[in-house]
């Protein structure tokens, strides 16, 4: 009976919350706000907020067409396992306390699992054997060595500041911690981090000024070139779901610990707290800047944005 | 007089580490090799010498009838030379028949050209 | 079942296995340098025969704790002086000598097809079997000149069989470099042992353990300094690395696997040793931190190294280095969740190297060439090569849930904890470099997937054929190692790395097992102190059962519903006209265009351009220069320990 219970949990978790069915429905719902803000901040009307997940339906109907280069079995799978460890990713990520899969090395956990979406789009470019899609792989992966360096000094940066003299990785921690001692956000020390944390955002997802790698204008979209149909409509869904990984991610880091006693609610703050973000660091990034040359985003990464959480460790580590 | 033998065993291995690292003809780095060896092969012998020792040769009767002195000179370390030696010898050959080898295939056994893997 | 294995049968096993290689060895060149068959039988015979009395001792070493201790031809301790050579096996050297069976055995296997085009076979065997007896010798021993015969031959071995295929370019060159730093390394070893002996009359490792019990004088500070670094030649530590890559590079790609599963294994075995047991000093902050600056250095230089490489093995090479920069600054941690991660992490080095460089193999044996910018797309051609190649390339970058990702966060653990614990900055920055450099090694492999088995198939490549069975049998075992110790990471803990370094730890029993009862607290040596570990990292059963539903969900949604969605997908017929089916090229007939290994990362490599010119022209390929590092880093290490451990 109790297996069954766990069983029964389980699934509920991976499936409908904080799993899946969540994971999607909020992703969607982020990438609907962006291009909303966006169109806004351009004096456009914008497409409806649920335009996004028309256009997944709309490609989940559409033909998938392989190309006779392409290596068949990595081009499909790719997209499902960026899918997959998104959607696993989800479940170390506490929604104010409510982790199901929480342990004490899971920030480890969630950076290596950051990195299998990245390398799922870097496979299936790699795997259809386009040009294009080969220079967005080189792009894709010289984007993720840059914001991998300030994204790990990010989190070893909380780490000591929760941890002190022992050793915590764990998000659940992180989070009990702050609702003992008052938001990380709220220690100056922490706040370049923060700041490059906010930085890392938009270049983990990939959105314009740091989305070298798709980079519609000049290299066709570069992994994506050859993808169609339902695997396209996957990775556009990776996508949104990615926008809502990192901003919650960056909620439990240094918003963490925010505890109303009920679920629901917790998880309405934390969708109103990831469209904010979404908007501070992708929308309004977005609308304000170019796309960078992947040299200039390489440099930028290891010496700005690295410096700030690098200030923060420093100070941290200097016991403030 | 022991102090001399360290004083050479550390000279030899010196001497023999700078010709490797400047020589260019291969078959002098070669030589540098087996210097080191002979350098250390002197250490080894310097640390088992007992001046004034006997050999550690005893028959039966020496040692029944006492007349064996305990102060000798540590037979092990001269083992231990020994097969240092067969190896170092070992080693400079294999090295020459690969100069030779190199000979043959680069025409030249000056290290600043033989480097076709670098970088 | 097994009653006849007493202890008092088993502890001969280990010398037989030694002696049975060797002896086979000889047999190989006598009765085998005609006969294909009796060549083959006779090396699969030593090896499986080597694997099974290792295996054998698991029971009674790994698991019930026991430490064997042998003299050969019953040469026991005389009032406290070892006499005879001893070989003595506990934990650690058991864990070793696991790696060491296993790599033996695959390699074999492996070799048989894969040699079977060059001539000679008969000395290839002779060396190869030389090699496994002399690094099983080497991590069996008790007795410190011995292991210096063993690394002899260990290095001659190893230099042969590098120039075995002295038509391949540079063969000759790599064997004569590697032959000149190996040979200064072993002298640096044999002039410790020579000091080592002055000090205590002694050649047994545990005798010398008890004598050095008093703290160090400057000879023994010397001593030790010079076998440090002579170990650190043989586990390639940088900048003792630069010739192992070459020789890894044009070795045949079933010794390229030897070394990098067990030949640096053995430095590596030799260095812990070293440090925890014979000297016993890794109670010292500085030399802790020594080790891991060490080892942080040689990761970062190593991985930089890869990144700038052309050539898939010589690319495998630097990885070797990188990651045993990995191993060696988990061990200078001086914690038991430290020494626990590097043994893990050596083990798993053992695997996924392995298991790349028989891919990389595998490859050299069917298109002819390991040269990045010349292959392509050969996973249609070669798919099951390329998925062992993707499983060991996830391994190595260590994503979840294969073995790499288990030992590396470990590692990540322990460094961390080390830093919060001793407050030392040093640590956190270790760290960081670790995790950085996991991310380069992601990205190498990347480039190594994106240049060999994705992207365009070159016309020249179009009849490749996959590779006979029995090289694929040790691929397939690798991978499932792989899975299965990072899935399982609990087992592997509770039943190899725990009491590999328990037995690390406990100084006195080592010393008390051979030497007699009482005699290491007559010396006043004391054990480490031992922590315990909380190993809670994630329950992988459980989530890999999540992945597959997921995966399975997933499967489901996209394949079926309509038919001809997920359905349609490639057209047999290979009628190019239909541009549907053709790669996109702006609206231009499509040809032949695919993005080489050497075009990826530009702007990485732009942006550090100073560096890898620097980095690139230390590694001159000049045998001088590589004899310099070697003796300057001796040099650095001498006044290093003289400063800090004195």
């Amino acid at each position: 009976m109790e297996t069954i219970v766990t069983i029964l949990t389980n699934a509920w978790s991976v499936l409908v919350f904080p799993g899946l069915l969540f994971a999607v429905v909020v992703g969607l719902l982020l990438a609907g706000i962006d291009r909303k803000i966006l169109a806004r901040m351009q004096k456009r009307k914008g497409p409806p907020i649920l335009q996004p997940t028309y256009d997944f339906f709309k490609l989940m109907g559409k033909e998938t067409i392989i190309p006779h280069a392409a290596n068949r079995k990595a081009f499909l799978i790719a997209p499902v396992l960026g899918f997959v460890s998104l959607v696993v990713l989800m479940l170390f990520i506490p929604v104010f306390g409510y982790s199901p899969f929480s342990t004490n090395g899971d920030l480890i956990i969630v950076l290596y699992l950051l990195t299998i979406p990245a390398v799922a789009l870097i496979v299936g470019g790699s795997a259809s054997g386009s040009p294009y899609a080969g220079i967005g792989i080189s792009r894709e992966m010289v984007t993720m060595m840059a914001y991998e360096l300030p994204l790990v000094v990010v989190l070893l940066t909380v780490a000591k500041k929760v941890g002190g003299e022992s050793l915590v990785f764990s998000l659940g921690e992180i989070g009990d911690w702050q609702a003992a001692n008052g938001l990380l956000i709220s220690h100056w020390a922490l706040i370049p981090a923060a700041i490059a944390m906010l930085l890392v955002i938009p270049a983990e997802v990939g959105t314009q000024p740091f989305d070298v790698a798709e980079a519609e204008t000049e290299i066709c979209e570069g992994t994506l070139v050859e993808y169609s149909g339902a695997p396209l409509a996957v990775f556009k869904l990776n996508t949104a779901i990615k926008m809502f990984v990192m901003t919650s991610l960056f909620t439990v880091l240094f918003f963490g610990g925010i505890d109303t006693g009920y679920i629901a609610l917790n998880a309405v703050i934390l969708v109103a707290i990831c469209s904010v973000l979404t908007v501070v660091c992708m929308t309004l990034a977005h609308a304000i800047c170019a796309r960078l040359k992947i040299e200039h985003l390489f440099k930028f990464y290891w010496t700005v944005v690295t410096a700030l959480a690098a200030i923060s460790l420093i100070l941290v580590w200097l016991g403030l | 007089m022991i102090i001399v033998n360290y004083v050479v065993a550390v000279l030899l291995l010196v001497l023999g580490l700078y010709a490797v690292c400047t020589q260019k003809n291969l078959i002098k780095v070669v030589l540098g090799l087996g210097i080191i060896d002979y350098g250390i092969n002197l250490l080894i012998v310097s640390v088992g010498f007992n001046d004034g020792g006997t050999a550690p040769i005893y028959t039966m009767s020496d040692l029944l009838n006492g007349v064996a002195s305990s102060f000798f000179v540590d037979p092990v370390p001269q083992a231990l030379t020994l097969t240092s030696i067969v190896i170092g010898a070992c080693v400079d050959a294999m090295a020459l028949a690969l100069v030779i080898m190199i000979y043959r295939k680069y025409k030249t056994i000056n290290s600043d050209e033989v480097r076709r893997i670098r970088g | 079942m097994f009653s006849f294995l007493t202890l008092d049968f088993v502890k001969h096993f280990p010398v037989v296995a030694v002696m049975g290689l060797f002896l086979c060895a000889f047999l190989v060149e006598i009765f085998g340098s005609k006969n294909k068959i009796i060549r083959n039988t006779i090396t699969l015979i030593a090896a499986f025969g080597a694997f099974a009395l290792i295996t054998a001792l698991i029971k009674p070493v790994l698991i019930d704790g026991n430490i064997l201790a042998y003299w050969m031809g019953n040469w026991e301790p005389v009032e406290g002086y070892a006499i005879g050579i001893g070989y003595e096996i506990d934990a650690l050297n058991m864990f070793f000598a696991l790696l060491v069976v296993t790599t033996i055995l695959l390699a074999a296997i492996y070799s048989i097809k894969y040699m079977a085009r060059d001539h000679h076979l008969g000395h290839y065997y002779t060396l190869f079997l030389m090699l496994s007896g002399s690094v099983l010798g080497l991590v069996l021993t008790g007795d410190i000149f011995n292991m210096f015969v063993m690394i002899e031959i260990m290095t001659f071995a190893s230099v042969a069989l590098t120039a075995f295929r002295n038509n391949k370019n540079g063969a000759l060159e790599a064997g004569f470099k590697y032959l000149i730093v190996g040979s200064i390394g072993s002298s640096m070893t044999l002039a410790g042992i020579a000091l080592l002996y002055a000090q205590c009359h002694t050649l047994n490792m545990a005798q010398i353990s008890a004598a050095l019990a008093n703290g160090l004088t400057p000879t023994t500070v010397l001593a030790f300094a010079l076998m440090f670094a002579g170990f650190g030649v043989k586990s390639y530590l940088v900048p003792f690395h630069a010739p192992a890559a070459d020789a890894y590079m044009t070795a045949p790609t079933s010794i390229s696997m030897v070394f990098s599963g067990m030949v640096n294994k053995a430095g590596v075995y030799g260095m812990i040793r070293l440090v925890y047991i014979i000297f016993r000093a890794m109670d010292l902050p500085a030399l802790q931190l020594m080790l891991a600056t060490f080892g942080t250095v040689t990761m970062f230089v190593g991985v930089t190294m890869a990144l700038a490489q052309h050539d898939f093995k010589r690319l495998l090479a630097f990885h070797s280095i990188s990651q045993i920069g990995y191993v060696i600054t988990a061990i200078g941690l001086a914690t038991v969740l430290g020494l626990e991660a590097g043994l893990f992490h050596a083990m798993n080095h053992t695997l996924f190297k392995g298991l790349l460089f028989l891919t990389a193999g595998a490859v050299l044996y069917a298109t002819g060439t390991t040269d990045l910018d010349k292959l392509g797309g050969l996973a249609k051609k070669m798919p099951k090569t390329a998925i062992c190649f993707l499983i060991g390339a996830f391994s190595i970058s260590g994503l979840p849930p294969f073995n790499g990702f288990a030992s590396k966060w470990m590692i990540y653990q322990a460094t961390y904890q080390k830093a919060a614990e001793t407050g030392n900055f040093a640590y956190a920055f270790v760290t960081i470099v670790a995790l950085v450099v996991s991310v380069m090694t992601l990205a190498s492999f990347i480039k190594v997937t994106q240049a060999v088995f994705f992207g365009q198939l070159p016309k020249h490549l179009e009849d490749t054929k996959e590779v006979p069975l029995s090289m694929r049998v040790p691929m397939w075992i690798m991978s499932a190692l792989c899975i299965l110790s990072g899935v399982f990471y609990g087992f592997v803990e509770k039943f190899l790395l725990a009491p590999a370094a328990k037995a690390v730890l406990s100084v006195t029993n080592y010393i008390d097992k051979m030497m007699g009862e009482g005699t290491a607290a007559a010396a006043g040596v004391v054990d480490y102190a031992a922590n315990d570990v909380v190993l809670t990292l994630w329950n992988p059963v459980l989530w890999l059962v999540l992945f597959a539903i997921v995966l399975i969900a997933v499967c489901i949604v996209i394949l079926t519903g309509d038919k001809t969605r997920g359905r349609v997908l490639a057209k047999t017929e290979t009628d190019s006209e239909d541009g549907k089916y053709a790669t996109f090229f702006g609206g231009e007939q499509s040809t032949h265009s695919h993005v080489a290994g050497s075009d990826l990362f530009w702007g990485f490599k732009h942006d550090f351009k100073g560096y890898f010119k620097f980095i690139q022209g230390m590694h001159s390929g000049v045998v001088n220069d590589y004899a310099l590092y070697a003796v300057v880093g001796a040099a650095l290490i001498t006044v290093l320990m003289f400063v800090f451990v004195h």
